[in-house]
């Protein structure tokens, strides 16, 4: 029912040696014990990747940050610096422990698991490629969604726990700003359900294609607001400046981890940059056409028809194109929130409230009754086709 | 292992704990806190009669209305609780004794 | 066996957190063992097909319940008379010793009540048909939409009731002090 990277691999020859191998060997089926073990490697590999995308996402901003603002940025350790990420990894496993004597322990070594729970556990639903995704749930945004606001929790108990008052004016303000923000975000993901028809990201991808024209953002005028207003949010939500509020180095010292030392404190950043990347990738999934690959590429059926290639291998081929195309818009749109972080200045709080309340969330709200009407009155078309309609039939008119 | 018995006993021992935060609390979130777990408690149930009595999802769409409420309730009852506080500087639900200020 | 592994942790988070709900006697720690008590209700639901109501299970409590209780905690933090109009020394806001023996009461006997009524279902519940697991999305949607779209309205009408409704209430006014 569900499609997984299990039922990809299962395709394969090899798959089916090994299963059937395992089963004679032990005596028993072997499938489910295969899919276990499937899923244990691939959900490694990914908290893998992820973790060195959170670690080379701090290497970015410094090195982006220094660019446009004509410094050189970190370019001691290793080649250009590469290696800094893993220095201040060491670093912050070395640095000591530090335990506020009135914090509430149980709360405050809680509240960074949290958050970093809240991140990764939405990682199982991030589209990869069409075969590379860890679960395609058919309630897949919407259980993003859900994950995501744990993050909101962490961050509140965190500036509760520390006993501070930086702290806990940087944990109220996070949570006010996390839990405002999600009402415009999660409203122009419904706008977009509405269009795709269904809440798994298999369905929403697949009702884009690989062509610019094809993908959501172009589909009609409100969807192309609807980016807008969904990255705006996604910057709030994962307090990114110019949303930085809750961290603000320059008012609250650094917010709700000014108390946090050490890998505790790493476990917070960790989670604020792998949270940046889910959120580019649930706009690149949304919007920009997830893993399509232009001219159907990605299923492979190309390579095997026109270069006779074995089916198997020209369909990893078709994989490793959607994963390159993934990652290359959501690390172009990863580029694009570093880029804003370092060129706009901070909001205040009211301004922020105002934002939110008075502008994105009945402009979302629009959107939503746009798309819903579009869909009504156009049969689900988009702009283009249309368009292409009406100068075919004006051609023939003639 | 997954039968309705199990699912029962979960929702049972649910209510049973919510009941006993409500009485034994003072405190007026704490017995919301109770209240949440009587309305997920009944919400469980009828998940549980759905598959395992009728497979027509009825028990579905009461739960989603059970949480429905369990929300519009928290938000009106914080919100009480939070102008209670405005008032006597006291969430103590022995000091909301009177109607009228 | 994956099933009955996530439903054994499921049941496990459930029934801890809302034992450590009654346990606790800290109101913060209370709300934190109560948000792991409703994402092994979630857990719950997932075990038996309920995709859908599993995931809102999730939006609802831990985006937007667990944080407004939270709130309310922080926003009403002050430590207010001990002694009532009286002057009478008030039981201790998250109880005492007799409190509890009086809940441990009428736990007992609403106990008594529920297996009262249950004991028919344990009897006999030989021949019932156990539905396979499916997605439930769209034939949930359907039914919104259909069935019970009056109950749906309604609810949404409740929604927006209780969102002005907690707006109205809980603003601050000028005469806070009467």
């Amino acid at each position: 029912m569900n499609s997984t990277v299990v039922s990809y691999l299962s395709q394969s020859n090899e798959f089916q040696n090994i299963h059937a191998w395992l089963s004679k060997a032990l005596g028993f089926d072997a499938s489910s014990l295969m899919a276990f073990v499937i899923f244990a490697i691939v959900a490694l590999i990914i908290v893998g990747v992820m973790a060195t995308i959170g670690g080379a996402g701090t290497y970015a901003e410094r090195k982006i940050s220094a660019d446009l603002q004509a410094r050189v940025g970190p370019n001691r350790v290793g080649p250009f610096g590469l290696l800094q990420f893993l220095a201040d990894g060491v670093k912050m496993i070395l640095k000591e422990d530090i335990i506020t004597t009135n914090a509430d322990k149980f709360v405050f070594n809680l509240a960074p698991v949290m958050c970093l729970v809240g991140v990764f556990a939405t990682l199982a639903v991030v589209p990869y490629s069409s075969g590379f995704i860890l679960a395609d749930l058919n309630v897949g945004i919407f259980y993003l969604v859900g994950m995501a606001s744990l993050v909101g929790v962490g961050v509140f108990l965190g500036g509760y726990a520390s006993n501070s008052k930086w702290s806990l004016l940087g944990g109220m303000r996070g949570a006010s700003q996390i839990i405002s923000y999600e009402i415009p975000a999660t409203i122009t993901i419904i706008s977009i359900v509405l269009l795709a028809g269904g809440l798994s990201m298999k369905t929403l991808i697949g009702a884009q294609g690989g062509g610019m024209q094809d993908w959501f953002i172009l589909h009609n005028p409100f969807a192309f607001i609807g980016f807008f207003v969904y990255f705006i949010s996604a910057l709030a939500e994962t307090n990114r400046a110019p949303f930085d509020l809750p961290e603000a180095e320059s008012e609250l010292v650094s917010g709700y981890h000014t108390e946090y030392t050490g890998m505790k404190f790493g476990l917070f950043a960790l989670a604020e940059y792998i949270e940046v990347f889910v959120v580019c990738g649930v706009a690149v999934a949304l919007f920009l056409g997830g893993y399509n690959v232009p001219f159907d590429l990605g299923t492979g059926a190309l390579f095997s028809k026109s270069l006779g290639l074995d089916s198997m291998l020209s369909q990893n081929i078709g994989q490793l194109l959607q994963l390159g195309a993934f990652f290359t818009k959501t690390l172009a749109l990863y580029y694009v929130v570093i880029w804003v972080r370092w060129t706009l200045p901070r909001l205040r709080v009211d301004q922020l409230m105002t934002l939110c309340w008075k502008y994105l969330t009945p402009i979302a709200i629009f959107n939503l009754l746009g798309c819903a009407v579009w869909m009504y009155a156009f049969d689900g078309k988009s702009i283009f086709a249309l368009i292409m309609a009406a100068t075919a039939g004006g051609g023939a008119h003639h | 292992m997954i039968s309705l018995g199990a699912y029962l006993g979960i929702s049972f021992i649910l209510f049973i704990c919510g009941i006993m935060v409500m009485i034994a609390r003072k405190n007026i979130i704490a017995i919301l806190l109770g209240i949440e777990l009587i309305l997920n408690a009944s919400a469980l149930n009828f998940a549980a009669y759905t598959k395992f009595v009728n497979g027509n999802l009825e028990g579905h769409i009461m739960a989603l209305f059970i949480i429905i409420t369990a929300a519009a309730e928290s938000a009106v009852g914080l919100g009480i609780v939070i102008r209670f506080f405005q008032l006597r500087e006291s969430i103590h639900i022995d000091d909301a004794s009177t109607l009228q200020n | 066996m994956f099933a009955n592994t996530l439903f054994l942790l499921s049941a496990v988070l459930t029934l801890a957190g809302a034992v450590l709900v009654v346990y606790s006697q800290n109101l913060m720690h209370a709300c934190i063992y109560l948000l792991a008590s409703l994402f092994g209700v979630a857990g719950l639901y997932a075990c038996i097909g309920a995709d859908f109501l599993a995931a809102t299970q999730l939006v609802v409590y831990a985006g937007g319940v667990i944080i407004l209780m939270l709130f309310a905690i922080m926003l009403t933090g002050g430590t207010g008379n001990r002694t009532n109009k009286y002057g009478l020394e008030k039981i201790p806001a998250m109880g005492n010793k007799k409190t509890f023996m009086i809940a441990a009461f009428a736990a007992i006997v609403s106990a008594l009540i529920v297996i009262k009524v249950t004991i028919p279902v344990f009897q006999n519940n030989k021949n019932l048909i156990v539905a396979a697991n499916a997605p439930t999305v769209e034939r949930i949607g359907t039914l919104l939409a259909t069935d019970h779209i009056l109950a749906f309205e309604i609810s949404s009408v409740m929604l927006l009731g209780a969102l002005i409704g907690a707006a109205v209430i809980s603003r601050p006014r000028k005469e806070i002090h009467d």
